[in-house]
Order: C-alpha cells, then structure tokens, then sequence
C-alpha cells in the first residue's frame, strides 16, 4: 500500500529524478492551501472575496470573536458570513468531521447562465416562464406553464439560500397574476 | 491550552526560527514551557535609533484564545520609549489589542515591535513622561534613550555625564535605577530630580 502512494506521488511530481526538488515543490504547493489562521491545511476550505483561504471552523470562529469588526484576518478587508465562497475540490463530498458548534459552511451560489433568446424587459429566460398570451390555448398554457415553473428549472437553488428565497417570492408572484388575470377573466 | 493555539505556536515557532531576520540577529524566539503558552522574545534595537546596538526581551503570554486573540506580550528589558511604560514594560501598540488579525504571527509581532522602535508614536503614549519629553526636547529623549539602552540593553553608547549624575544621586542612599529614573523624568537637571527624590 505505501508503496503504491509512494509510486503515485513520484509519477504526480513528474519523470522523478529528482527526488529533493520534486519534495520542495511539493512543499511549496502545500502551503498554497494552507489557512491563513491555523496554519494547517485548510478544512472545509472557505475564500474571502479578497481572496483569502481559511479553513471555515477557523474563519467563523475569527468571525464570533468580533462581531463588530468583520475584517479578513489577512488584509483587513470588510468580509461577512454571506460573502465567502467554499472550494469544492475532487472528493470533497465526504463531510469529515463536521464540528457541533460550527454552522454549515455556506453554500456555493449557482447562478443561472444569461439566457440565448428572451424577451427584452423580462429577464426569466426559456426555461422558466414563457409568457404565453397566445389567445388559442390560453388559459390553459397559462397555467402549465406556471405550475411547471420550479420544477423545468435544471436546478432549484438550495433551501435558505438567497435565490431560493427569490425564487420563492417570483413563483409566489406569479401564481397571483395568474388568479387575478382568471378572476378579471370571469368578470368580463 | 486549547489545541489550535499550541498547534499554531508550534508551527509558527519553525517559521520563526526559520525565517531570514533570525540569521541577521534581529529577532529571536525561545520556549519557556512544555505547553507552549510562556515563551521568550528577543528584537535587537534597529540601526539609527537610540535603541541600536542594544537587544531587547520581550514577554510573551499565549492566551488559549490565541489566534483568535493576541498574545499578551511586555518589555522585560527597560526601556525609554514613548509608547512603552518605562515601569512596568506594558506597550500600547494597536496590533496587540484592537488591531489583532488571526493571521498575524509571533514574527509578525516582533517585527512590528521592531518597528515600533523606529518610529515612536507620541501622540498615543504608553509613558506620558516619555511622550512629553519626546515632543519638547527630542535630543534630550534621544541622549536619554541611549543612555538607557546602554545600560539595560547592552547598548554600546557610554554616558558618562549621565553616570556622574546617577553616582551622586547613590552616594546619597539612592537607588541606582531610582536615580535614572528621577533624573531621565527631569531632563537630567540633578537638583530637581533630588527635590523630588526627597520631597
Ligand atoms: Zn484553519
Ligand atoms: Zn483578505
């Protein structure tokens, strides 16, 4: 077994002649990941908007330590909670280790690519809300395609983040246009 | 202690030792204790400063809090300095209170200690004497500092019109860092400060 890793590593630092070299480069490339606050490599990594790794335990302790000053530990920049984004390496779905006290690392925010062809003055896109006021099948297409909103989405943003909260509100928005458009219907 | 604190010492400690200032002599670490919360600080006084020549002891506390929270650091060695207390070696430097960040380091605070030394800031003093003198009679700080460096810090500039003064002061049954004291605090003028001695 430890041979086995040992040939990966030789292979991964190249034709491995040699050996000093390729160790200090493997240093060097170490403490690239390394959390600014622990000095270890980082945990549940988390990047600050000014560029900043930390392991998220570390920086959300850093964060509880000052509330009133939420500075980056390194160039004493504004962060927050909300403005950090995590790093997904290769096999990092295996949550280790997930400490009591620390809250969820926060979510990496997936926005939608802008749309090849939509409507100018609506900014929803083909994959969501068509607005169909076509006069044939009106009433019904209507309501397909709003029934059908959440789930032709490729994918629906995780609970509690922001775009799940907006998206949330617009579907909201949306199912009452279409009972006031039905109710002024019956009316005329 | 909490792990992460003596974790962190004990990485930064190789990163310290390691580092290109221990080489020029500039600043030095040294462990205390087994657990990494007592250590020793050394920072050399910079070149053309009164502090040149001389070479400084820090005390360094690690709270379990660190690096959330900065080490607790004091002058052992004396030291004339307008932002250190000429008594108890308390420094007011904002890194070591409200402008700590957790990435900083041991290194980075001896550094900035060393920095200090070069550029003193009278105008947030830790020693009032220190400060006013500093602002009033830059020179006669700058003799003073010197003179104190010499003595405590192993500092190679001799006073000897400072020494006289400090002998006369003994013979009368005072003690010798007493005498500095009171004579640095009145601009070296023997009598006021023997008024004060003796008031
Ligand atoms: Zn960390
Ligand atoms: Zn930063």
């Amino acid at each position: 077994m430890d041979s086995t890793t040992e040939s990966v590593k030789k292979e991964a630092a190249g034709s491995g002649n040699n050996n000093s070299e390729s160790k200090d480069e493997n240093k060097k490339d170490d403490q690239m990941f390394e959390c600014n606050i622990c000095l270890d490599t980082a945990r549940d990594a988390v990047v600050s908007m000014c560029g900043h790794l930390f392991c998220w335990p570390c920086l959300h302790q850093w964060l509880e330590t000052r509330p009133n000053r939420q500075v980056c530990p390194v160039c004493k920049a504004a962060i927050s909670k909300d403005k950090v984004v995590p790093l997904y390496g290769r096999g990092s779905t295996k949550q280790e280790d997930p400490r009591e006290k620390v809250p969820p690392r926060p979510a990496g925010q997936r926005t939608e690519p802008e749309p090849g062809t939509s409507f100018p003055g609506f900014g929803f896109g083909d994959n969501g809300f068509h607005m169909s006021f076509g006069i044939g099948a009106f009433p019904l297409g209507f309501f397909t395609s709003t029934l059908n909103f959440g789930d032709s989405r490729p994918s629906a943003a995780p609970r509690g983040t922001q775009q799940h909260m907006e998206e949330q509100f617009l579907s909201k928005i949306f199912l009452w246009l279409a009972i006031i458009f039905i109710a002024w219907l019956m009316m005329a | 202690m909490a792990n992460i604190a003596a974790q962190r010492i004990k990485r930064e400690f190789k990163e310290v030792i390691k580092s290109e200032e221990v080489a020029k002599c500039a600043i030095k670490v040294e462990l205390l204790n087994d657990s990494y919360t007592e250590l020793k600080g050394e920072i050399a006084g910079p070149p053309d400063t009164p502090y040149e020549g001389g070479n400084f002891v820090l005390e360094i506390k690690v709270p379990e809090t660190y690096p959330f929270n900065p080490p607790k650091v004091r002058f052992i060695t004396k030291i004339w300095h307008p932002n250190i207390s000429s008594v108890t070696g308390a420094i007011c430097l904002d890194i070591l209170k409200d402008q700590w960040a957790a990435a900083m380091t041991l290194r980075t605070v001896l550094l900035s200690l060393q920095a200090l030394l070069s550029a003193a800031e009278p105008d947030d003093p830790q020693d009032a004497v220190v400060a006013r003198q500093y602002k009033e009679n830059l020179e006669m700080f700058q003799l003073t500092a010197r003179h104190w460096t010499n003595v405590y810090a192993g500092g190679p500039h001799v006073n000897s019109d400072c020494d006289e003064k400090i002998k006369r002061l003994v013979d009368m049954g005072i003690e010798d860092h007493q005498a500095r004291a009171a004579l640095s605090s009145y601009n070296w003028d023997l009598e006021r400060a023997t008024e004060q001695l003796f008031s």
